[in-house]
């Protein structure tokens, strides 16, 4: 590929880039203004007099046309201003960085845990097609795909933390250690093994396990049913008999050549589990009070905080783009043919 | 990897996995610190003149001081708080409050005269959700610095703008909001473009109470530590840790296995579960409103007296409170509060279908009305809208819900777009049947223009002159005895010109707490003090 060609090909993906998150802004904006929402009801409660209402209307900029509105924020968010919440009063990007690092944890220890389970399963199944170990794994990865997390939140809440005593309540600490250690990244158990507090890295573990596993178990149903597929697909190829024919071993079949076959269509699905844990984690943040981006995008949604939420799609935007083009540079390190 | 390699790394991975889930010692609450769970959801903002809902004053009671407060027990009482004394004016326009000497605020300042003047002043300036407490009375922006004078450092002067009685005022200077007093020397240090450190205060705290926050971090927790300088008897907690926990069964939960000490958020589930919990307590209160049906008169129907009086005949007030509403509400048939100056025995309406029937055709509909009722699609009011619609058929009134969120239920009454709502709400916050009347009843002016979006008489476009006259001679007057004949006479009034709003249950909150906790009162007014807890352990 020539220089000025790939430099056309990037400009084409920027402008793509651009357009797409253009679009998710606007189509979010435009909801935001539908929905029945009042964020100046929120600010001034039931009670307050008409007068009020009309001074904080007037102070939030709701008394201009709502393209001039939307275009004031596009300015700034152009100039790196994402304004300022509602809810909270302090700008937005404060808050998500407060907030983000409780879903980063989260997130990445499920991530951990779902590609962990979910991809030597898929193997299995795919190996084993329809016997036994198909089957169970089939019925694990049904469960954990079809049962509310919601509810298997409560029911493991009630199990281990309850009845067993294995793992902390909600939050994201024990009671006893907040405000022991000083936030320097925000993520609990960095910071808490910055200060060496040991007791309090194993408490924020001990609160991170259970919604992780769940989070992870509910991700590894859809990473097993597809790494089973994509195995499949390549189990069946002529590569493979001509392999097991030269004399190579099943498992060498399996893990050198099929195995390898799949890894980039894997990191595709694995980068978009992880993207969809980072903003689709509310119900388990609400179960296991886990004051995490999930929650955060929620009740700034219900509240009418347009500004915040703007920014939290669009983070999300941005997050599935570069998780997208991540795995397109996997895809060029993987497989030669698409250098 | 070799295979030993890798049996070692699974073994000390799976070593380590079992280490974190070995069973963990989860003790109770520190003895000197205490765990509260409630919904943060509503929390906004943590500036007293700004905050709305009654979450924010269960937080902010114990951070900062008023100059009176109001009495958990007895709703017709204040306590002094800041002021040690004060005396009424003898042409009742004027109170003087005297503060009790060597108080300060939790940063050392010394709590001055300048300080509350400063505090009322603020409020009425921002202008934002608290001050129409006052500003339902006469104070104004304009003319705070008339009203609120401090002539020396320890004596307080408020001269009433109208003529009100002065308990009235007394009493709303100790609701947590209007009457919070501010530290002004700190929170100008930390005033930005003039906006008397309201950015500031949205996130800190600047009271003399017995706690001051130390940390504050929206839909997760507010910290509370114990303020070394507070002026009265200091609390033998050392914290308090107020945690966001939106679930209800999750706050059951923690409650049971003693990580929480008090659970303020409980679906009335979780509170019947918890009845039976050894070491578990539930301490029920009267709390601010009431559960009502109301009507509009904006639509032409509900104008006709005859067909309201058919409502009230309507409504199972007993089998609604009995199996919808425990631990949300007990049975009242009075716009006033329990407990509260005036308040006359329900008058004993049950529902009378045949009644009903008999009022409706002599109201013109011999067959009945088919009308949209509207109510939030939260708990209890949609079991409460399914239950008025089935009591209401039996009357011949064909009722169809309509369920949605606030801005879709409340909203519409406010823009005066509906025809039968089931609601909550009505004053009770300030302790005085004139905040019931006001918030229910008053409505000076009925046009549209006027959107007094704040007066639920408006919003049901009930105007009735002599009601408005009697409720503004009532909260003037300074007799008790007067006065009392006069709350008498509108609760009279009301039932005979059938106003629209027909309550049938008053709001309570109900908390469930462990019984290892001594001194826990809930306030009535949401403004529960928590420096008075103990524990026995």
């Amino acid at each position: 590929m020539s220089p000025t060609s790939r430099m056309t090909g990037f400009a084409r993906q920027l402008g793509t880039i651009a357009i797409t998150l253009l679009g998710l802004l606007v189509l979010t904006f435009a909801i935001g203004r539908l929905m029945p929402a009042d964020p100046v009801r929120a600010i001034v409660g039931e009670e307050a007099t008409q007068d009020t209402y009309m001074q904080v209307y007037t102070q939030l900029g709701f008394d201009r046309p709502l393209p001039v509105q939307f275009l004031m924020y596009l300015r700034d968010v152009l100039t790196g201003d994402f304004g300022t919440s509602i809810r909270t009063g302090q700008p937005v990007i404060n808050d998500i960085m407060a907030v983000m690092p409780a879903t980063l944890e989260l997130a990445t220890l499920a991530i951990l845990i779902g590609a962990g389970l979910g991809i030597p399963l898929g193997v299995l199944a795919a190996v084993k097609k329809d016997r036994w170990p198909d089957h169970v794994i089939r019925i694990f990865s049904l469960m954990g795909h079809s049962m509310p997390i919601f509810w298997t939140g409560m029911i493991a809440l009630l199990i281990f933390y309850a009845a067993l005593g294995w793992v902390g309540g909600g939050g994201r600490i024990s009671d006893y250690y907040i405000g022991l250690v000083p936030p320097v990244t925000n993520f609990i158990v960095i910071d808490a093994m910055l200060a060496r507090e040991w007791d309090v890295v194993r408490s924020a573990l001990n609160h991170l396990i259970l919604p992780a596993s769940l989070l992870g178990y509910s991700s590894s149903a859809y990473i097993t049913r597809m790494t089973r597929s994509f195995m499949l697909d390549q189990i069946n190829q002529e590569y493979i008999t001509t392999a097991r024919v030269k004399g190579l071993s099943r498992r060498q079949t399996i893990w050198r050549h099929a195995f390898l076959n799949i890894r980039v269509q894997l990191v595709t699905i694995v980068a978009l589990a992880y993207g969809a844990l980072l903003e689709g984690a509310v119900l388990i943040e609400t179960v296991f009070s886990w004051p995490g981006f999930g929650q955060y995008l929620t009740s700034n949604l219900m509240t009418g905080d347009m500004n915040a939420v703007m920014t939290c799609v669009l983070l999300v935007g941005v997050i599935f783009i570069a998780l997208n083009l991540l795995s397109d540079v996997l895809y060029r390190v993987f497989d030669p043919r698409t250098r | 990897m070799t295979g030993p390699t890798r049996l070692r790394l699974i073994a000390t991975v799976s070593a380590a996995a079992l280490g974190l889930s070995a069973p963990v010692v989860l003790a109770e609450t520190p003895d000197d610190q205490l765990v509260v769970g409630f919904s943060m959801t509503n929390i906004l903002t943590l500036d007293p003149a700004a905050i709305t809902g009654k979450e924010t004053v269960q937080v902010l009671a114990n951070v900062y001081d008023g100059l009176v407060q109001l009495d958990p027990v007895n709703r017709t009482e204040v306590q002094p708080d800041l002021a040690e004394s004060w005396e009424v004016a003898p042409d009742a326009m004027s109170i003087t409050f005297t503060l009790r000497d060597g108080a300060e605020f939790a940063s050392g300042n010394p709590v001055r005269a300048e300080d509350v003047v400063w505090s009322f002043r603020r409020l009425l300036t921002l202008n934002l959700a608290q001050a129409s407490f006052l500003k339902t009375y006469g104070f104004t922006a304009e003319g705070a610095e008339q009203a609120f004078a401090a002539p020396d450092d320890r004596t307080v002067v408020v001269t009433l703008p109208q003529k009100i009685n002065p308990q009235l005022i007394i009493a709303t200077l100790g609701i947590v909001g209007p009457g919070s007093i501010i530290d002004s020397v700190l929170v100008t240090e930390n005033e930005v473009d003039g906006d008397l450190g309201a950015a500031w205060l949205a996130q800190n705290s600047a009271g003399s109470a017995a706690f001051t926050l130390q940390q504050w971090q929206s839909n997760n927790l507010a910290l509370l530590t114990r303020n070394d300088n507070f002026w009265g008897e200091p609390s033998t907690m050392r914290r308090i840790i107020w945690r966001h926990i939106p679930e209800s069964q999750s706050q059951r939960l923690q409650l049971d296995q003693h990580d929480l000490d008090i659970a303020f958020q409980l679906a009335p589930a979780d509170l019947a579960a918890l009845e039976t919990t050894e070491g578990v307590q539930i301490q029920t209160t009267p709390s601010a409103g009431f559960y009502y049906l109301a009507m509009s008169m904006a639509d032409e129907r509900f104008q006709n007296p005859k067909l309201r009086e058919a409502i009230r005949y309507l409504i199972d007030y007993q089998g609604v409170n009995n199996a919808i509403l425990p631990y949300f509400g007990e049975m009242h048939q009075r716009p006033i509060s329990g407990g509260f100056f005036g308040l006359l025995d329900d008058p004993g309406y049950t529902l009378d279908p045949e009644k009903a029937k008999a009022l409706l055709a002599e109201a013109g509909y011999p067959d009945g009305i088919d009308v949209t009722l509207r109510a939030l699609s939260d708990d209890p009011f949609l079991n409460l809208a399914t239950a008025m619609q089935g009591s209401l058929a039996q009357g011949g009134v064909r009722a169809e819900v309509i369920t949605g969120s606030g801005e879709q239920i409340y909203g519409a009454m406010r823009e005066r777009n509906f025809e039968m709502i089931v609601g909550r709400g009505g004053g009770g916050q300030l302790p005085d049947p004139d905040s019931n009347m006001r918030a229910l009843i008053y409505n000076p002016d009925n046009s549209d223009e006027a959107r007094l979006t704040n007066f639920q008489g408006w919003r049901t476009s009930f105007s009735d002159p002599k009601l408005n006259q009697m409720i503004d001679a009532a909260a003037a007057e300074a007799d008790d005895e007067v006065r009392r004949q006069l709350y008498a006479d509108i609760q009279n009034r009301i039932e005979e010109v059938v106003a629209p709003i027909i309550p049938f249950s008053e709001v309570v909150t109900s908390v469930a707490y462990r019984d290892d906790l001594n001194g826990f009162v809930l306030n009535p007014s949401w403004s529960t003090d928590l420096a008075t807890v103990t524990k026995t352990r």
